[in-house]
């Protein structure tokens, strides 16, 4: 029915992980100049032990070690880090951060609805409905906003009552198929379509087999669960075409160094999970990691990092070029840094997602997902 | 303390961790509480509009939907004289509600022996006891007050010690304040503990050179709590206030959650906040001034105004009764009741019946209320919540749940859910008394029938059915099936208010 459709998985890193120690810049000494607790030591530096060392990906960066499960993704050519990358909001605001890039409208002015809504609306096909969007997790985020959205932690645990009862389904469905006879009150029919939505997803999720036994390594926690969900409603072919799960706490103001290396263990290992789980599929598949933007370059006196610009990316999938750090290196020199001390933006966010949405989800109206933005290619794709 | 957590009150107060039902403790409760005044009149005249009774509609709005019989009782009283009683929640008796959270030890236990309890008790204590105000209390508006203002000075219970502190934040800060000076609220919060620990505020100190300050605290201050994020600050003043913000520590041995000021921690230089000059050797009140620059500042009424705009009429408010609540607050000096009151009270709140989607908090509660449930707020009916997307003081970050209500729509399905299992009585600890809640509704004698349905919507939706809506519930099923009352919880109609 939908085989040949591609799956978006959206990854959303939230409260500003740290770019500069996810993917080291260990080649400029100012690095170490700017975090002398918190930098991650170079690949060959014989003072720190093996474990603690960066892993190098081109002789300019290189991965914190607790994301050493992408190592090999990135080796076999399937994973591509975009560094430096960020939007045109410089509030360094989490959630004004996060709404721009999510909603990801022209500068300076707010976009009606989410991106992914706005590629679901334009894509080629049938509107979408029911199960093409799903938010793994307790609620969908804003890039999801406008478009009909299944929020779910687990796919079995979607299910309405104790035992089947078509007709109450039946009566609920009339009961948000019926316009007010009293005028139509604010997201009248917003509520009505997600009521009916959610019927019938409810109906396409009975569908599905059990969870297979290939039994991927899913770290604990609310992205590895939400993954491998998302991993099962590909494999059962019900028409996701997007997945969005939210990988939380990235905020680390204060001792960072005990709250990264979870975070990114957590990461790699999930993605590297899920990329097992998906095994052949991986074809049609494309996953990207993002957040809101990076940290300050210098570390605060709390052996933490305050809000920053220049941000990260990773995007992992089949037809991506992979085994490449895309960047425009802004550098870290004192005049190089976005005061009061940032990373600048050199890749706005939009042009590696709009090559997503044209070269791997196959929609052209890219002009109208990103309206009024000026998207340079960074040849993401082949 | 360890003889304490054995007492026989401890352990029902950790009912969700137990696994007590409706036990003979319980059920002696519910009694006493029933006589205390949580029953259900009989009879109850529902409205018969078919526009939103006016009243059922303010008390959707001054509280978390009607108990039966309160529309008529409200009607009797009038509104005016009904919003003033509110203003006043001290001289409101609330005897009922109170015995209900009796036995709830951990939300009165002083901050530091809070931490003789496993977090696990304190964090669902504090969910509970949440829950069954809101449900009970007759301070209706208070505890709408209290929720706004939870998620204004949104502090997560996930962040290490505020599993612990913020029971004391809620009670010391939010329930202290929920109707006073914004400016006292304000000073409450900067200096709670658990703020201090969720925004970093106690990894804030000076550095070598007396730079590099924490700034976390200090952004969310300007943005979320008073200025707002177009409020007119720049990074530079993130960085001045966070200096004024230095020093403060929270303890975590001997009387823990203890905030102190160490004065070696603190920053302090001269500092320039929005403009106004902050000299040096301030010390500790560096923290008083900066707090009257922001609370003061003219932005932040208009930003705490068109926020409780937003909470109480729409989620785009009229700009008439915007300008109105930040004129209020500016000429009452943030005077949060005067605030209050002329947004209830305006023409503007009167005309915007159902604008507003309940999250899921408000769902369950009025859902509740409506039915005149008994119900000891266990961990199933929390549960609901989670799968709703609203497990209570859980949410991550500092800008609190949101208020506008399509953020609501992807979970739908477990409002559904919630519906059918209150309908079917199958919450662990919560029972309605449905033969009561029919009598009372019948009126002419019928049972079951589409004519008794009727007046169950009308009950329900505060307004008479429309003929779709009962013609969909009518055809499911026959007489008292209780999935026609879940039907009726789960409609359009009922995620409105």
């Amino acid at each position: 029915m939908s085989a040949t459709r591609p799956l978006l998985v959206c990854v959303y890193l939230r409260g500003a992980a740290d770019a500069l120690n996810l993917v080291v810049p260990y080649a400029d000494d100012r690095y170490y100049a700017l975090r002398p607790t918190l930098a991650v030591a170079r690949p060959d530096d014989p003072r720190a032990a093996a474990k603690d060392r960066a892993i190098d990906l081109d002789g300019r960066f290189g991965l914190h070690p607790s994301l050493a499960k992408l190592a090999p993704l990135y080796g076999a050519g399937e994973l591509a880090v975009v560094h430096a990358v960020g939007s045109d909001d410089a509030t360094r605001s989490h959630f004004e951060a996060q709404d721009r890039m999510e909603h990801a409208g022209p500068k300076d002015e707010p976009a009606a609805g989410g991106w992914i809504a706005r590629h679901l609306d334009t894509r080629p096909g049938r509107r979408a409905a029911g199960l093409t969007a799903v938010a793994a997790g307790t609620s969908a985020p804003e890039s999801l906003r406008g478009a009909p959205v299944a929020v779910l932690r687990s796919v079995d645990e979607y299910r309405l009552g104790k035992t089947e009862d078509a007709a109450f389904e039946r009566a609920l469905a009339a009961l948000y198929a019926s316009r007010p006879s009293d005028g139509a009150p604010p997201l009248d029919a917003d509520l009505r379509t997600a009521g009916r939505d959610a019927l019938a997803t409810l109906g396409r999720l009975r569908r599905i087999p059990e969870p297979s036994a290939r039994g991927a390594a899913y770290p604990e926690g609310p992205l590895g669960d939400g993954l491998r969900e998302i991993a099962r409603l590909s494999r059962a072919d019900l028409g996701v075409e997007v997945a969005c799960v939210d990988h939380d706490g990235w905020d680390t103001h204060f001792v960072e160094a005990q709250l990264l290396p979870d975070l990114a263990r957590t990461l790699g290992d999930a993605l590297f999970a899920f990329r097992e789980d998906i095994g052949d599929a991986m074809d049609r598949v494309v996953v990207v990691c993002m957040t809101e933007f990076g940290r300050r370059a210098y570390e605060n006196t709390s052996l933490g990092t305050d809000h920053g610009r220049g941000g990260i990316m990773f995007v992992l999938g089949g037809g991506v070029r992979g085994r490449r750090v895309i960047t425009d290196w802004p550098g870290l020199a004192e005049d190089r840094l976005e005061p009061p001390g940032d990373l600048a933006v050199t890749i706005d966010f939009r042009e590696i997602l709009a090559e997503i949405v044209r070269a791997r989800l196959g929609n052209p109206r890219v002009e109208e997902v990103f309206p009024k933005t000026r998207l340079r290619r960074w040849g993401l794709f082949g | 303390m360890s003889d304490r957590r054995l007492s026989r009150r401890s352990l029902l107060g950790a009912g969700a961790l137990s696994a007590l039902d409706l036990t003979g403790c319980d059920r002696a409760l519910s009694a006493l509480t029933k006589i205390a005044g949580d029953r259900v009149p009989d009879p109850i005249e529902p409205p018969s509009s078919p526009a939103i009774d006016p009243i059922h509609h303010l008390l959707g709005r001054a509280g978390f939907g009607p108990w039966p019989g309160q529309v008529e009782e409200v009607r009797r009283i009038g509104k005016e004289a009904y919003i003033d009683a509110q203003l006043d929640p001290d001289a409101i008796d609330d005897t009922a509600c109170a015995l209900r959270t009796s036995v709830i030890d951990t939300v009165a236990t002083p901050t530091s022996l809070l931490f003789e309890f496993p977090p696990e008790q304190v964090e669902v204590e504090l969910q509970r006891h949440a829950l069954l105000r809101a449900v009970y209390s007759k301070r209706q508006l208070y505890e709408v007050m209290v929720e706004f203002w939870t998620d204004h000075f949104n502090v997560a219970i996930g962040k290490s010690l505020c599993r612990h502190l913020k029971t004391a934040d809620d009670r010391d800060v939010i329930r202290a304040h929920a109707l006073g000076r914004f400016r006292d609220l304000l000073g409450a919060s900067a200096l709670s503990p658990a703020m201090l620990v969720y925004l970093d505020g106690r990894a804030n100190a000076r550095g070598p050179k007396g730079e590099r300050p924490n700034e976390n605290y200090a952004r969310e201050l300007m943005e979320l709590h008073t200025l707002g994020l177009h409020g007119g600050y720049t990074q530079k003043d993130v960085m001045e206030a966070a200096r004024c913000l230095t020093g403060f520590v929270v303890r975590e041995e001997w009387a823990p959650g203890l905030v102190e000021f160490v004065p070696e921690r603190h920053d302090d230089g001269p500092k320039t906040v929005l403009g106004h000059v902050i000299p040096a050797g301030g010390g500790r009140a560096d923290v008083e001034r900066l707090l009257d620059i922001v609370a003061s500042h003219p932005i932040t009424g208009w930003f705490i105004g068109e926020k409780l705009c937003r909470t109480f009429i729409a989620d785009r408010p009229p700009a008439s009764i915007v300008r109105r609540a930040a004129d209020v607050f500016h000429e009452t000096d943030g005077d949060i009741k005067k605030v209050v009151r002329a947004i209830l009270l305006s023409d503007e709140l009167a005309e915007s019946t159902w604008a507003k989607i309940k999250r899921p908090f408000r769902l369950v509660v009025s859902a509740l209320r409506a039915v005149g449930a008994d119900t000891h707020a266990k961990g199933d009916l929390l549960d609901h919540l989670t799968r709703m997307g609203q497990p209570l003081f859980s949410f991550p970050t500092p800008d609190g749940y949101p208020t506008q209500g399509d953020a609501w729509l992807g979970t739908l399905l477990w409002r559904f859910n919630f519906a059918l299992a209150l309908a079917e009585d199958r919450i662990d600890g919560t029972r309605v008394d449905w033969e009561a809640l029919h009598h009372a509704l019948r009126g002419d004698g019928l049972h079951g029938d589409t004519a008794s349905l009727a007046r169950l919507a009308r009950h329900l939706f505060g307004r008479a059915p429309d003929e779709t809506e009962l013609a969909a519930v009518a055809g499911y099923g026959a007489g008292r099936d209780p999935r026609r009352v879940a039907l009726l919880l789960s409609a359009p109609a009922f995620q409105r208010y």
